[in-house]
């Protein structure tokens, strides 16, 4: 058992009361040496993958290379989890010495320590089970997704996989904040170099570096962070913190300890894409679908997550911290739904959809429940993969059409029959049906925010609701819309390569320049797609097995995991009877509004996109006709003109200030600098020419000249002042 | 003192010098083998018989064998011998090519015969393995004659081959500024050694230690030691390219083959580097050096030597960076540049055993693989047959050889000092060690300068991949072997990777420090202040070596 120490009660009259856990000390663990093989598969995968690009192999062989070595790691990761169980104690497995200095005098003596180590405890196993795992599975569904570029890019898409793979164990197994920082670096890369996969597109590579960009102003945030838990604690890694957080004062620190909850949140909101981050996460859509699945939905956006459950006890430094976690998750939750209803490209639409679910853990986090949030992540991690993957298998059949009006009625189309239902339970999932993974999930989050009555959680609980609602009915809208209703559909702008491939085979009468849409056939998944849809679709149904256990009040793995690690500490414990709203109490007014909402929003969605699908247009005509509220269609569809407003707040600025700073550049520091202060150094060259001249006299001149003016010097300054040398 | 050191032992320790001796002596024969193929394989030898050296050290070399043997620091001879060595095979890949390329060409044009006269490649790389084997032999010095016949060991071979590394009068032109300089810092440094025999009565090493610690004990070193010293510093200077002895790096550097620029700009620097440790090995660090907990420096070098290199260390860096800002040859700037390293590198001479030399020995190993990295691009570049070697024939050919401006803008980074690349470890250390010695000032003034060469290595990195193609650039290909390239790579990744890896490689000197010569009993006393052996032993544990 963990002991447990109550300390002054910082929600004073709240029904809930915090509970502050002490650590549990990291067991050094040599004979886990073996853990460190998790983090080798992924990186011989990158060595051999390199080698390919750079032997240009032309074979699937880069690919079945990577998801060898992520089932390895996987296996591995499986064996730890059945070694350790659910409640094992942290373990700290040294892997080898990394860097350690220490300086100073016996009254201020500091050291700086890290290396490459691994801390696993439940919260890096909740983790590495669902890293490891979806990452296996969307590999093999790319080796199938990506066969167009078959000994072209595909290499190099692998090989950005690998990286990917390798970062993200690095980081959530790092034992410390800096190499922790390697693998938020790591991930960051992998993600710009498969956002700009496809290079030669200007809108992917202008995405990849979007991106890479907006992330950095996240990873300065997080980078000032560590410096201040180094300044603070004097040290950075983990279970020293931990236990040095054990020991000393728990309570509101002063302003440099005050801050750094905000630091680790700023580099949380960047790389989990939250208000006022968020805007590359829609752009980053241009990479190739299974990297979206992976990185952009399932795993890296929940590093943000993961930042803050492993670094939880540091936010009770502030008072508000945890508040303001949990009220930009919220608003971030409601502002990317209301865009993502007004979106028509359906991988956008999800892409909206990621970020506003990833608002809701942020919301779980800040309102105390890290259970809540990381229960939310491992079942958005399975559904919204499933639906990015349909997503990805349309895209692959229909040329890249990604416009929900121009598909329609796919599951009567012969080969989409697994992706419509596959797709079908993402959504359902996503719309938190009830009695879905998806639904118990964010029940526990909502029921903790209503159960809140500091810093307006109640209505954040509201915020959650209503927008669980829009979540119901965007989520339909698309599979109304593209597969249910008539059958219609027209290919995508990349038709020709493939469409022509997919044809040789249809002899005389097929006319390859034909490219119109009764020609065209669509390219239904194979076994590795669809197997993997249907595997990943089980698995979103197993992720909702706590979520029952947990709605019964039993104890379940993941709130025992989630309990007897980092996060736990400084979470508040629900006591949610109490707080009555409606004559309810929280339980059952989630479960009443959270139905009502999922099935509300489901049904608008049929009426306007399955049986008056016309009625969906003259609702925008009626809109748009009355000045007074077309504006909100209007903003919805470009995005609130967040893009708009910070490309005039920021870029336009930056712009400015770029040609300014050239016009510097030019005029005054090449100008005055380097042809004025630059013609110094030449004056002086000038002045000393006779030395630099190339004569080797000159040369031997004046080095015997500075030998003999030192030993002049040294002669006079000491030997003949008396002093003893 | 005199004391009779067997023979076998002492042969036995320099087993590795003994086989690379053999590898050049048997490397000359072959070049000028009727055979192409022979002739072809003579890098590849060479390259072998440093191996095969490397691994008589690794397998045959113990510290207590050597230091019955008389070598005064036997772990910093094993380190310094490794570094040697590991970036000697890099060097021999970086010149493959290189040598008698229009000979060979125009044989195999059939335009020619062969004629053993007018090949010198046999005879580059047996001058190259000379070298080596100089350098080799200089962390072991047990006296000044050794150490000098070392010295020369190392340095004769270099001055031709600067004249015959190519064809032009350039070259010749640097071969003999070089010899001629070089002739006039042996003449020196030999000075500085016969003054300070006149001062000791000795040639011994461990006999001079004594005296030198005798005169301490009475005052102070006298006046011809000390001017011994210095001179014997400055010297030594010639072949690190430090002030006041570097004018004629950039000279040299420019005339030279690119590969033999690498060459020059590495194993004279450790060979001089490690000739300082030896010499100043005799009046000694007092077995470290640290702060006092009232702020004051103890122990530490005598003030006026500690003075000379403190002045050589501020001045090299300092001369160093101006002279490179606005460079437009590219190795005329790596010349410069290789100057201010020198200069950055003393800092850590000054800070001493433990933390300052494990500085040193990461400083020198990040320098020559990052030098590894640099030349190899350069040298696996030509431009109708000739080196490349100014800025704007580098302008843009990121665009046709994407790897090669790679390795150029790792290697400029890493020596820039940027993190995570190696090059900014090796200057933390130093940074660390210099602080800790109780050398602020000099480490400000190392940080400055840091800060200011960032403008230079951007342009290596910048011009490569940034800059438009231009008409000079259009000619710029691949050279004829790949050699280069590849060991250009290779350093490049290990230059990415190394930092992860640091400590396991330095791992067994932390508890690194000079061995003392077991007939001194004495310890050598402290030179400013007598300080009582328990406060030495306190702050030993206050400054405990720390380890990367």
């Amino acid at each position: 058992m963990i002991p447990m120490l109550s300390i002054t009660d910082t929600h004073a009259d709240s029904p809930a009361h915090a509970v502050v856990t002490a650590i549990v000390n990291a067991i050094p663990s040599p004979e886990l040496g073996w853990t460190g093989l998790i983090l080798l598969f992924p990186a011989i995968s990158v060595v051999l993958t390199g080698l390919c690009c750079a032997l240009r192999v032309k074979s699937k062989l880069p690919g079945w290379i990577t998801v060898l070595a992520l089932a390895g790691s996987f296996a591995l990761v499986l064996k730890l989890y059945f070694l350790r169980g659910d409640a094992g104690a942290p373990v700290v497995v040294h892997l080898w010495d990394w860097m350690n200095f220490s300086w100073g005098n016996q009254d201020k003596w500091h050291s700086l320590q890290a290396d490459v180590s691994v801390y696993v405890d439940s919260l890096t196993l909740f983790w590495l089970l669902f890293v490891t795992g979806l990452g296996t599975l969307i590999a093999i569904y790319a080796t199938e997704y990506m066969e167009a570029d078959v000994g072209k890019g595909y290499a190099r898409f692998f090989n950005g996989v690998s990286i990917f793979i390798l970062a993200m164990c690095t980081l959530v197994m790092a034992d410390n904040l800096i190499l922790m920082y390697l693998g938020w670096e790591g991930v960051g890369l992998a993600s710009y170099l498969l956002i700009g996969y496809y290079y030669k597109k200007p809108a992917a590579a202008a995405a990849g570096q979007k991106a890479f960009i907006v992330n950095r102003i996240g990873d300065l945030g997080l980078a000032v962070g560590i410096w201040l838990i180094w300044v603070n604690y004097g040290t950075i890694e983990f279970n020293t913190l931990f236990q040095v957080w054990n020991d000393a004062d728990r309570g509101v620190g002063g302003f440099d300890k005050a801050l750094i909850p905000y630091c680790l949140m700023l580099g949380a909101f960047g790389k989990s894409a939250q208000l006022p981050l968020y805007v590359w996460l829609p752009d980053a859509m241009e990479g190739p679908t299974p990297v979206s699945a992976l990185i952009h939905a399932a795993t890296m956006v929940t590093a943000g997550v993961y930042l803050i459950a492993r670094t939880y006890p540091l936010f009770t430094l502030h008072p508000d911290a945890l508040a303001t976690v949990a009220w930009v998750g919220g608003l971030t939750a409601i502002f990317s739904a209301t865009i993502g209803m007004a979106q028509y490209d359906f991988k956008r639409v999800f892409a909206y959809s990621t970020i506003s679910q990833l608002g809701y853990m942020f919301m779980g986090l800040g309102v105390g429940t890290t259970f809540g949030a990381a229960y939310h992540t491992l079942t958005h991690a399975f559904f919204k993969a499933l639906l990015f993957l349909t997503a990805g298998a349309i895209m692959h059949g229909f040329a890249g059409q990604l416009d929900l009006r121009k598909l329609s009625g796919l599951r009567k189309v012969p080969g989409f029959k697994i992706v419509s239902w596959t797709m079908l339970i993402g959504c359902l999932w996503l719309s938190a049906f009830p009695y879905s993974a998806g639904m118990l999930s964010k029940d526990v989050i909502l029921v903790q925010a209503l159960s809140g009555k500091d810093h307006g959680f109640v209505w954040l609980g509201w915020i959650g609701l209503i927008t669980a609602a829009m979540t119901a009915y965007y989520a339909f809208r698309v599979w109304f819309r593209v597969c249910a209703g008539p059958v219609f559909y027209m290919p995508g702008e990349e038709s020709h390569d493939d469409h022509d491939a997919h044809h040789d085979d249809h002899g005389a009468h097929a006319d390859p320049t034909s490219t119109t849409s009764h020609e065209f056939h669509p390219h239904a998944p194979r076994w590795a797609m669809n197997g993997v849809l249907l595997i990943i679709m089980l698995g979103a149904f197993a992720t909702g097995i706590p979520g029952y256990m947990e709605m019964r009040g039993e104890s379940n793995w993941a709130q025992v995991m989630m309990a007897h690690s980092s996060a736990f500490a400084g979470s508040v414990q629900a006591h949610v009877t109490d707080a009555v709203n409606f004559g309810m109490n929280p339980h059952q007014l989630v479960e009443v509004f959270g139905t009502a909402a999922s099935l509300g929003g489901i049904a608008i969605a049929m009426y306007f996109h399955l049986l008056q699908r016309k009625s969906a247009d003259k609702l925008r005509a009626w809109l748009l006709a009355h000045n007074s509220i077309r504006w909100i269609p209007v903003a919805m569809e470009n995005k609130w003109y967040v893009d708009e407003f910070y490309h005039a707040c920021v870029r336009g600025p930056a712009w400015i200030a770029g040609h300014i700073l050239h016009f510097t550049d030019k005029h005054v520091v090449d100008g005055l600098m380097v042809n004025g202060i630059g013609r110094i150094p030449a004056a002086l060259g000038r002045l000393f020419q006779p030395l630099y001249n190339g004569v080797l006299q000159g040369y031997a001149t004046t080095m015997a000249g500075g030998a003999a003016l030192v030993v002049a010097w040294v002669v006079y300054r000491w030997l003949t002042s008396g002093v003893g040398a | 003192m005199s004391s009779f050191i067997p023979m076998g032992p002492k042969i036995a320790v320099l087993t590795p010098e003994i086989i690379v001796f053999g590898g050049s002596v048997l490397v000359s024969i072959i070049g000028l083998s009727r055979s192409k193929t022979l002739r072809n394989s003579v890098p590849l030898l060479a390259a072998l018989t440093l191996l095969a050296s490397l691994v008589a050290i690794a397998f045959g070399y113990s510290n207590e064998a050597a230091e019955q043997a008389g070598v005064l620091m036997p772990h910093f001879n094993k380190i310094i011998k490794t570094i040697i060595l590991v970036i000697g095979i890099g060097l021999v890949a970086i010149s493959v090519g290189h040598i008698d390329r229009r000979m060979e060409d125009a044989v195999a044009r059939g335009a020619t015969t062969f004629d053993p006269m007018r090949v010198v490649r046999g005879e580059f790389y047996a001058f190259m393995l000379l070298s080596i084997c100089g350098a080799m032999l200089i962390p072991g010095s047990p006296d000044l004659i050794w150490l000098f016949l070392a010295l020369e060991l190392t340095s004769l071979p270099t001055y031709i081959m600067v004249a015959m590394s190519r064809g032009t009068r350039r070259a010749q032109e640097a071969a003999v500024k070089y010899f001629f300089l070089g002739a006039m810092s042996t003449a020196i440094f030999l000075y500085g050694f016969a003054l300070i025999y006149g001062s000791t009565g000795s040639l011994q090493l461990s006999t001079i230690r004594e005296v030198f610690a005798d005169q301490v004990g009475r005052g102070g070193i006298d006046t011809l030691g000390t001017t011994g010293l210095i001179l014997c510093i400055l010297g030594f200077c010639y072949k690190l390219a430090a002030a006041p002895m570097h004018f004629y790096a950039p000279d040299v550097y420019e005339g030279a083959a690119n590969p033999v620029t690498g060459f020059l700009s590495f194993i004279p620097k450790i060979a001089g580097f490690a000739a300082l440790a030896v010499l100043l090995n005799t009046v000694g660090w007092s077995g470290h050096a640290g702060i006092s907990e009232t702020g004051t420096v103890i122990g530490g070098l005598p003030a006026p030597i500690l003075a000379t290199l403190w002045m050589i260390s501020a001045l090299t860096m300092t001369l160093g960076n101006i002279g490179a800002l606005l460079q437009k040859s590219v190795k005329r700037m790596l010349a410069y540049s290789s100057i201010s390293h020198s200069g950055y590198m003393v800092l850590a001479i000054i800070a001493g055993p433990g933390l300052g030399f494990e500085a040193l020995l990461f400083y020198l190993i990040s320098y020559g693989v990052t030098n590894l990295a640099i030349f190899g691009a350069l040298s696996g570049l030509q431009k109708r047959g000739e080196d490349v070697e100014s800025f704007e024939e580098l302008s843009g050919i990121g665009r046709r050889y994407p790897g090669l401006a790679a390795w150029l803008a790792i290697g400029s980074g890493s020596l820039m000092g940027m993190p995570p690349l190696l090059g900014f470890w090796a200057k933390l250390m130093l940074f660390m060690a210099g602080v800790q010695a109780g050398h602020t000032p000099l480490v400000i003034i190392a940080a400055l300068n840091s800060a200011v060469s960032v403008w230079y290595y951007l342009r290596l990195i910048g011009v490569p991949t940034l800059s438009p193609p231009g008409t000079s650039s259009e000619g710029v290909l691949k050279g004829p072997s790949s050699w280069p390239r590849f060991a250009g790579a290779v350093a490049a990744f290990v230059v990415i990777l190394l930092p992860l890896f640091a400590s396991r490689i330095l791992g067994n000197s932390a508890e690194f420090a000079p061995v003392r010569p077991a007939s001194s009993a004495k310890p050598v006393p402290t030179t400013t202040q007598e300080t009582p052996r328990e406060e030495n032993a306190q702050l030993a544990l206050h400054c405990s070596p720390t380890r990367l």
